[in-house]
């Protein structure tokens, strides 16, 4: 009972902060058809700036976290700026992108590596103390992460569902050139999804890292398990994403209860392989209209 | 028709051009150039003895036959990935199938190493269609992330599983080696290596270059470009993607096997991500899709970080920009430019003689 109580826990927890980082890459597929290897970098950023500003500047845990999530927006801009803008809709996107990506993706860890070295580092908690339920007892910090986690995909899914911005949002992601003779501007719609997808990735990074420790190299596993969620519920759907991170979560969580934590990875994998070899779309998967 | 070309006004050297573009197009009946050839090889064979009289010779020996089994794997690679379009991030998880069979033969079973490397190719392009079977199927993304899953499982199995593989968690580090040490009463151990690696990078590059010029080739080209029109012409993508796969794999499991012999050791920090970009950029530095590219960058990333050792430090910094910014301004890579390059300046040599001549 212990052990199913704290699996659906872990389950939780990973799956709100999967959820963030997943809905990110969802968007940017969605909308620009592009596979942003980048993101676990934005992670990063959103860790580390709130990590500097709280240890080195004396911050506020607060404001700090804020900023953290700001600085990852920004950079995301940039990225789109800088890399992307360019290579938009020039022949060989494809390849273009993924490669602009994963160099932004080195660059970037690597500057964190130079600035702040190899050593871990560990984000101070949010909230102190414990809550306990029957006879578990978990940190507060944790339920602030799920609730937190969830208030923002509740307010994505209002932006997305409400707003006119949003709406263009799901216009373009929808049919990108139907939404550009209607007189939608794709590429300011481009810049908002990257930067709200970065602003979400560096969420993840400022929440997730007080549980987790912050190293160079930290953004890699968060965004390859995003990969997974946003694959398993199938590309460019954002219910799909959301119900497909609170069950890779839950999932991951069932297999470090009762396998043992050097089966989580492996086994989300072999999972993968399986689901996509019984349906190559994702669970929720829209069917990409160019299959033959 | 060639009457209505002759007719038509073209500018001074666009014949040749148009020409040239022909020749290279009708790539099933192109040949080797035999005087190019025979010099590369000559010189080929000569450089080792050059190089290590030179000071330090015997390091950059080293590069080299480090340059020719990483240019294996690259030039593999980049027929999967450039020419065909699959983005296959299994490359080196089938380079290491290869080095830890032939690994596991000779240090555990005592095999001799000249007999177990030739079991690498084998186990590697068995496992390539492992992996392709349910791979090719799929595409785009999907491939990206059911690829880097084969890696991750690979290295999870090499760290955490039986002892002979993994070595508990260390990886193999006494493999025999391919006992040059004593030929010759000893010290031509690395030219040695230079001429297995050699003949071994020679076969690859011309296996791929007669692929790439075959109806084979064609048909890969076919596919990436259009794809629903190259399977209305009868192509069968699958078919297709799944041969060159297993093709691919055979070169890159020897360039395990070769490699793993010749360093004495494998380990699974073989799998970091780290190693697994770099090859990448490899391939896109020195242009993607192209035959010369992956030769070209292989070269230039194995000989440039040793030469720049004082900036080891900025090192990935510097590969991430350069990666960025070749996908923003040079999509192509810098083997094309290069090529360009060196056209330019034969045509301009060759204008100058003929200048010359009245």
């Amino acid at each position: 009972m212990e052990k199913l109580a704290e699996a659906i826990y872990g389950g939780l927890l990973s799956g709100s902060v999967l959820g963030l980082m997943a809905l990110g890459l969802t968007l940017i597929w969605g909308s620009l058809r592009m596979l942003n290897l980048a993101h676990g970098s934005l992670y990063l950023v959103g860790g580390y700036v709130a990590w500097t500003l709280i240890n080195w500047y004396d911050l506020p845990i607060w404001p700090a976290f804020v900023v953290g999530v700001v600085a990852a927006a920004l950079v995301g801009l940039v990225l789109q700026i800088t890399l992307i803008n360019p290579i938009l809709g020039k022949p060989g996107w494809d390849n273009a992108s993924l490669i602009a990506t994963v160099g932004a993706s080195i660059a970037l860890e690597s500057i964190v590596l130079l600035i702040f070295g190899a050593r871990v580092k560990q984000m101070p908690v949010a909230l102190e103390g414990q809550f306990t339920l029957g006879t578990i007892s978990k940190a507060n910090q944790g339920l602030l992460i799920i609730v937190a986690a969830l208030l923002s995909l509740f307010l994505l899914s209002a932006f997305l569902r409400r707003s006119r911005h949003g709406m263009a949002i799901r216009a373009v992601s929808q049919q990108t050139d139907a939404a550009l003779l209607m007189g939608i501007p794709t590429r300011q719609i481009f810049l908002i999804v990257m930067v709200v997808s970065a602003a979400l990735a560096g969420l993840a990074g400022v929440l997730l890292s007080s549980i987790f420790y912050l190293t160079p190299t930290a953004g890699f596993n968060p965004m390859i398990k995003a990969l997974v969620v946003t694959i398993f519920g199938g590309l460019g759907s954002i219910k799909g994403t959301i119900w497909a991170a609170y069950i890779i979560g839950l999932l991951e969580a069932f297999l470090i209860v009762y396998m043992g934590s050097s089966w989580a990875l492996p086994g989300l994998f072999l999972f993968m392989i399986v689901m996509l070899v019984i349906r190559p779309n994702g669970l929720f998967g829209l069917g990409e209209m160019q299959r033959l | 028709m060639t009457q209505e070309v002759g007719t038509l006004p073209l500018e001074l050297g666009l014949e040749e051009k148009i020409q040239n573009r022909l020749h290279s197009a009708a790539g099933p009946w192109a040949k080797p150039n035999p005087l190019y050839l025979g010099i590369t090889l000559v010189v080929a064979l000569i450089l080792p003895w050059l190089i290590s009289q030179m000071n330090g010779g015997r390091f950059f020996l080293h590069l080299i036959i480090l340059f020719f089994g990483w240019g294996m794997l690259v030039q593999c690679w980049n027929l999967i990935m450039g020419v065909s379009g699959i983005y296959s991030f299994g490359q080196v998880a089938l380079f290491a199938v290869g080095g830890w069979t032939t690994a596991v033969l000779a240090t555990h079973y005592g095999w001799n190493p000249w007999v177990s490397i030739w079991l690498a190719p084998i186990t590697t392009v068995i496992a390539s269609l492992i992996i392709g079977l349910p791979t090719l199927r799929l595409r785009g993304i999907y491939v990206v992330l059911l690829t880097l899953a084969f890696h991750e499982l690979l290295r999870n199995f090499t760290t955490t599983g039986p002892k002979i593989i993994s070595g508990g968690g260390y990886g193999l580090k006494t493999v025999p080696k391919l006992g040059f040490e004593t030929w010759f009463g000893g010290g031509y151990d690395k030219i040695l290596y230079y001429y297995v690696g050699l003949v071994f990078f020679v076969i690859t590059t011309y296996a791929i270059w007669r692929v790439l010029h075959s109806p084979i080739g064609m048909a890969f080209r076919a596919l990436r470009d259009s794809e629903t029109y190259a399977i209305s012409r009868g192509v069968d993508p699958f078919r297709f993607k799944l041969f060159l796969f297993g093709f691919s794999a055979f070169f890159t499991g020897l360039a395990g096997g070769f490699l793993t012999h010749y360093q004495g050791a494998i380990s699974p920090s073989l799998f970091n991500f780290g190693i697994l970009i770099n090859l990448l950029a490899m391939i896109v530095l020195g242009g993607w899709g192209a035959f010369w590219g992956p030769i070209v960058g292989t070269g230039i990333l194995t000989i440039l970080p040793e030469v720049l050792r004082a900036a080891e430090n900025y090192r990935n910094l510097s590969l991430g920009i350069a990666l960025a910014l070749i996908a923003v301004l040079a999509p192509q890579g810098l083997g094309p430019l290069i090529s360009d390059w060196v056209k330019k300046a034969f045509r301009f040599f060759r204008k100058s003689q003929q200048q010359e001549a009245p």
